[in-house]
């Protein structure tokens, strides 16, 4: 079940002629592009099928989300009000910051979220390359609270779909910066190839949504640097282009970890990505450190010369 | 189900379609020479970085390498226009088959379940002495 106004569904249009654009601006040299043909393949058909598993639970959380409302709600909030639609981007957004920063460093979460990052490529089409389990995962649970503070769940749904088409055009490497005042505030093509980059310095960076300002708020952001080019993708690349593994292949991880060490069972669902029980495995945090290290010792050797 | 998702989503369907067929057409994956031992040891230097690579076996077709740090096989192939690297135990990597002048490496990865490298022979002579990644 979806809005009457859904601005996903209204904006699919114009996905589908900047992909087209970009695609035909970078065959003519006018932009910096790149664009395999079984990635972009992959991407688009998890965008189509991201759409079309999300109907079988858009109906059971929209239930959930009118519920709360109709049930239990603090306050009645006019979805009419100017004030209640600048309200509800601040608070709508906070939560989209802590969806994504929780589906980066809890395995069960980033189990759902893993594909979108699965691509090697920053382009449009990487925008669309979306979950098909992402219901399942119960994220959905994360926004309830707006409902039950009194945002009608028709107006919490229209800003989730302003969220996401605000997000769809950042993923690009043909804008590099923008004004710097912009670049304070809002997440940019910039922020968000941080985002998805896979080198040690920018992972679990810039989660935000819409305002870039959540991750200056709680300490997760990280500029862009010249000297440092981003590398996409996963830190384990995926080798295929088969879209189940694509989607899929993070879930069945976790299932042959807890059938072959079922005695830690939580720290493998709810420990971070690459958690293991006898540390064989490398986390983020692990990564980084080494990295640090590295850095570290390089820059002592500097100084020594 | 209504005739106008019917209707929508097949549209979506040959909308990507046609963007894949754009995609294919304007050749604009990144280009990639084929690896050298140089661009090997660099692309291992990313996922491994700090390794010491004990041996090192370049793909003949350059879309792949085999190294030998210590106990692991380092592999690196060739997945679309990038690369995708796994560590191995070295025993496993010895196992791989051999056929045709290409070896097929079990990575046991559900997200990298294989990889295919050319090479002369497997397993090989040594070749190159100790190498560092860089940190």
């Amino acid at each position: 079940m979806k809005a009457a106004f859904d601005p996903v569904t209204l904006a699919t249009p114009f996905f589908i002629v900047t992909v087209i654009l970009e695609i035909l601006l970078a065959r003519f040299a006018k932009l910096d592009a790149r664009y395999e043909t079984r990635d972009t393949a992959v991407s688009l058909f998890m965008g189509l099928g991201s759409s079309l598993a999300g109907l079988l639970t858009a109906g059971g959380s929209f239930a959930a989300a009118v519920w709360i409302y109709e049930h239990h709600r603090l306050f009645t909030i006019p979805m009419a009000a100017v004030w209640a639609w600048v309200a509800l981007f601040l608070l709508e957004d906070m939560t989209y910051y802590w969806f994504h920063r929780l589906s980066h460093e809890r395995r069960f979460w980033w189990a759902a979220h893993v594909n979108h990052h699965s691509s090697q490529h920053y382009n449009l089409s990487t925008a669309l390359r979306q979950t098909w389990t992402g219901g399942v995962a119960g994220t959905w649970l994360l926004w309830l609270p707006l409902s039950l503070l009194g945002f009608p769940p028709a107006m919490v749904a229209i800003q989730k779909g302003i969220s996401l088409v605000y997000q769809y055009w950042i993923h690009t490497e043909a804008i590099r910066r923008l004004p710097r005042w912009f670049e304070a505030v809002f997440n940019t093509p910039s922020h968000h190839r941080v985002h998805h980059a896979r080198n040690p310095r920018y992972l679990d960076r810039n989660y935000a949504g819409v305002l870039i300002v959540w991750d200056r708020l709680f300490g997760t952001f990280q500029p862009e640097l010249d000297e440092e080019a981003c590398r996409y993708g996963l830190v384990k690349n995926l080798g295929t282009f088969n879209i189940v593994r694509v989607a899929f292949h993070e879930w069945i991880g976790i299932a042959q970890d807890l059938a072959r060490h079922p005695r830690h069972a939580l720290g493998y669902l709810f420990g971070p990505p690459g958690w293991s029980h006898d540390g064989s495995r490398e986390t983020s945090a692990s990564l980084k450190a080494q990295w640090a290290a590295g850095q570290a010792k390089h820059d002592k050797l500097d100084v020594a010369a | 189900m209504s005739q106008a998702f019917l209707i929508q989503t097949a549209a979506s369907a040959a909308a990507v379609a046609i963007l894949v067929g754009l995609a294919a057409w304007a050749k604009i994956a990144r280009p990639g020479a084929p690896l050298d031992e140089a661009r090997a040891l660099k692309l291992l230097g990313e996922d491994f970085p700090g390794r010491t690579i004990d041996e090192l076996w370049v793909a003949v077709d350059g879309k792949g390498a085999m190294a030998k740090s210590g106990a692991s096989a380092l592999v690196l192939c060739e997945v679309g226009d990038g690369y995708v690297a796994r560590q191995i135990p070295w025993a496993q990597a010895l196992a791989a088959s051999f056929k045709d002048g290409r070896i097929t490496v079990n990575l046991a990865d559900i997200g990298a379940p294989k990889a295919v490298i050319a090479l002369a022979a497997w397993p090989p002579k040594p070749t190159k002495p100790h190498k560092d990644l860089a940190a």
